[in-house]
């Protein structure tokens, strides 16, 4: 186990867990569920996103032996069949508007067992999941071709006109009838609204009429495949070509190791509209050729051109050295559809070498440092207002729209908040354009604490604003709060001088600041007074209203300050 | 390392994910994960000949790299959100490296809040705070960079570390940093990082 999990660690496969069918079911059901389940040991194995080829146990365990050198990559065939032998697939101008493009290929005289019958559905449902967002970029339709004949024909008709008994189903149905049976399926439901209001639904049938699939929702029960099918028709379908080949490549080379001649691919024929034809797969083998010095030097090693390109062999990369002996010429093979760039390649490299054999270094860059002067203000803030006797407080940026505008007194609109189009719950549904609430929140959740509660917080909120390139902007304000039996008005406006003498604004009106009475929504009128300085209204403080106390569910009086501290940069 | 502006928790798309090679298709960006927002819910500015650039190498390629060739929308790009990373923040920094007169070396950081539309749970918050750093030089290595992680953690106290290679659209080679630790006693990420793609 040790040895896997380092194993893993080092090729970039997380082992996230090691279980067991039954450890699994015990932890959901409980120990008696789990008595007689398999006790064989299961490992949970996280694979990044962009490796499809070890999405699958046969991809996996290839991807291991080569790195560990235990065998050579096979080299994936496509064998075209005689003319006139091979399958064809015939796509019709229909289909272009609503799933244009088709792939497909063969895989001839396979063997499956239940196992490898178990993993090709799951690689299926993994590529759905994942390259083909959920098919709706691409689905893959698998079909027993001993049951049907081709020509094939992929088209687009009409709901009412197509008719077939779907997967494991005993009747047939028509394709609205299929729309509603499947409404309630826990799977499948999620992918009907792909097609469902489109005039014409994509369908494929052979030359008997016989449906094979009407992609992206369910294939047909007649070509259904089972352990002992020994011929696959694969179909891909989608509205994304580059995708669509990537997992017709990944579905063959994975399994075609069962062919009766291994990694060997039948090829189909592929017929657009226009006429145009085209042989699937592509199995397409690159070369890309790299200096062996520019891998040495972004990794920050330095292996001989030979041992580099060994390296890459191992990564499924098969190399060798050309030339004078100073490049390296690569195969990419179709499994490896994300390596796109030089990079790719040497990241790939570092990761034959071990990551943790790199010795580490300090880039030799001279910079000097510097902090920007919101936060270092904010820092320094920070620190005397607690030695001032408050405590600081750190709240959620969102919050729900009654935070900051019904609590307080306030209509939404006049706010200029930034609303959120998804939230999950009521409670982030806009980003707060004040940190009073958040402090009252707090306090509310705080009432066993001794009184007074003196709370502060330095933070960011946010407005909307035209004027910036996206919209909106951020403001770094300061609140303070104070919650007592008494509302302490006089010790708010204390906090608020001695702020105001730690930024070295004098109490007057030309070059410093002032104090005006107002009216505001959520103070106590004639308890209320805006701040003026530098020239513009930075904030208000005074005592809260008591239907805000109310609102934010506390009982005590309360008095808050708030100003922008931008200006005072 | 000097101090990056991050004051903006609204970001496009376009800087969030598209300047950051993050495909328009990726899972990262649907409704689940990305807080994207109502109002205002789209960008009105984006960099006019950087978006043809980040277009081109998103559906063709270019520098070098195949690119995804796919469909590339700007209207997507124009998308709002709640930044998920304070990775845009250092695109924008780069950005503006980029164009200055003569390249200068640097060494950028920010500490600042991201969102991400999760469930509350014990391990996972809507919004929490990320350490960013950035260096850019020529003929910086993945080593340099290794050695650079080595002493930011042994400052915070964190002193065994191992590098397991990851995966970031932005970042080729990328590696997830892990330390151990001695209360759970076992090995547990505590950083990400990488070498942004040419």
């Amino acid at each position: 186990d040790e040895e896997f999990n380092e194993l893993c660690f080092e090729f970039g496969l997380e082992l996230d867990e090691i279980t067991s069918e039954k450890d699994i079911i015990s932890k959901e059901k409980g120990e008696e569920k789990a008595k007689g389940a398999s006790d064989t040991i299961l490992y949970k194995i996280d694979v990044p996103a962009n490796r499809y080829d070890l999405l699958c146990l046969e991809g996996l365990v290839r991807g291991l032996q080569v790195f560990k050198e235990r065998i050579n990559l096979p080299r994936y065939e496509k064998i075209i069949p005689a003319l006139g032998e091979g399958q064809r697939l015939i796509i019709t101008e229909e289909t272009v508007r609503v799933r244009p493009h088709a792939v497909a290929a063969v895989l001839r005289n396979i063997t499956f067992t239940k196992e490898r019958y178990d993993s090709f559905i799951d690689l299926q449902e993994k590529l759905h999941q994942n390259i083909c967002r959920r098919r709706a970029l691409v689905a893959i339709g698998t079909h027993d071709l001993d049951t049907i004949s081709g020509p094939f024909t992929y088209t687009a008709k009409a709901p009412s006109s197509i008719k077939f008994k779907p997967l494991n189903q005993s009747q047939e149905y028509t394709a609205s009838q299929i729309m509603d049976l499947y409404r309630t399926d826990s799977h499948l439901r999620h992918y009907l609204h792909l097609i469902e209001n489109k005039p014409l639904y994509p369908v494929i049938y052979d030359s008997n009429g016989v449906v094979l699939s009407m992609p992206p929702i369910i294939n047909g029960d007649h070509t259904k495949i089972s352990v002992n099918t020994r011929n696959v028709f694969i179909e891909c379908t989608g509205t994304d070509i580059t995708k669509a080949k990537i997992v017709l490549d990944i579905i063959v080379t994975m399994f075609s190791e069962y062919c009766e001649k291994p990694f060997s691919v039948e090829t189909t024929e592929v017929v657009y509209p226009n006429g145009k034809t085209h042989i699937y797969p592509e199995l397409a083998y690159r070369k890309e050729k790299v200096k062996s010095e520019l891998i040495n030097k972004k990794i920050g090693i330095s292996e001989t051109p030979s041992s580099l390109a060994k390296l890459l062999t191992r990564m499924c990369l098969k190399s060798h050295v050309i030339g004078n002996g100073n490049n390296i010429e690569i195969e990419i093979p179709p499994t490896r559809a994300d390596i796109i760039h030089a990079c790719d390649i040497v990241e790939d490299a570092a990761i034959a070498y071990g990551y943790n054999n790199i010795q580490m270094t300090i880039p030799k860059t001279y910079t000097i440092a510097n902090q920007l002067p919101i936060n270092k203000l904010t820092e320094l803030l920070r620190l005397d207002l607690a030695a001032a006797g408050f405590t600081e407080a750190l709240t959620f940026a969102l919050c729900s729209q009654e935070d900051i505008a019904d609590k307080l007194g306030m209509d939404i609109s006049a706010t200029k908040a930034v609303r959120i189009a998804n939230p999950k719950t009521a409670e982030f549904q806009v980003a707060r354009t004040t940190l009073l609430p958040g402090l009252l929140k707090t306090i509310a959740a705080n009432r066993k604490m001794p009184l007074p509660l003196k709370l502060f917080e330095i933070s960011d909120i946010v407005v909307k604003d035209p004027n910036t390139d996206v919209g909106a902007r951020n403001y770094r304000h300061f609140c303070a709060v104070y919650y007592n039996k008494s509302p302490g008005f006089e010790i708010i406006h204390g906090l608020l001088d001695r702020v105001m003498q730690l930024l070295e604004v004098p109490p007057n009106e030309e070059n410093g600041y002032t104090i005006k009475a107002t009216e505001g929504s959520a103070f106590f009128p004639g308890r209320c007074a805006e701040i003026f300085a530098k020239g513009q209204s930075v904030g208000k403080l005074g005592v809260l209203h008591p239907d805000v106390i109310t609102k934010f569910e506390l009982t005590m009086p309360c008095s808050a300050l708030e100003i922008n501290i931008q200006p005072f940069v | 390392f000097t101090e990056m502006p991050t004051d903006n928790f609204v970001e496009s798309s376009f800087w969030n994910f598209d300047a950051l090679f993050q495909p328009q298709q990726h899972p990262a960006r649907d409704q689940h994960d990305t807080f994207f927002l109502q109002d205002p819910a789209e960008a009105p500015e984006l960099p006019a000949g950087y978006t043809a650039k980040v277009k081109k190498v998103h559906s063709q390629g270019g520098y070098g790299s195949q690119g995804y060739k796919y469909e590339w929308r700007l209207e997507e790009a124009r998308k709002n959100l709640l930044r998920t990373h304070t990775t845009s923040a250092s695109a924008r920094a780069l950005h503006r490296l980029a164009r200055q007169e003569k390249f200068s070396p640097v060494k950028y950081f920010s500490i600042d809040r991201v969102f991400r539309n999760e469930s509350l749970d014990a391990t996972h918050l809507a919004e929490f705070h990320q350490v960013e750093g950035v260096v850019a030089d020529r003929g910086l290595t993945l080593g340099h960079l290794m050695g650079t992680l080595r002493q930011f953690f042994t400052k915070l106290g964190i002193t065994q570390l191992r590098f397991k290679p990851a995966y970031n659209p932005y970042t080729e080679p990328s590696m997830e940093v892990f330390s151990y630790h001695e209360g759970l006693k076992k090995w547990v990420e505590v950083g990400n990082s990488g070498i942004f793609r040419p």
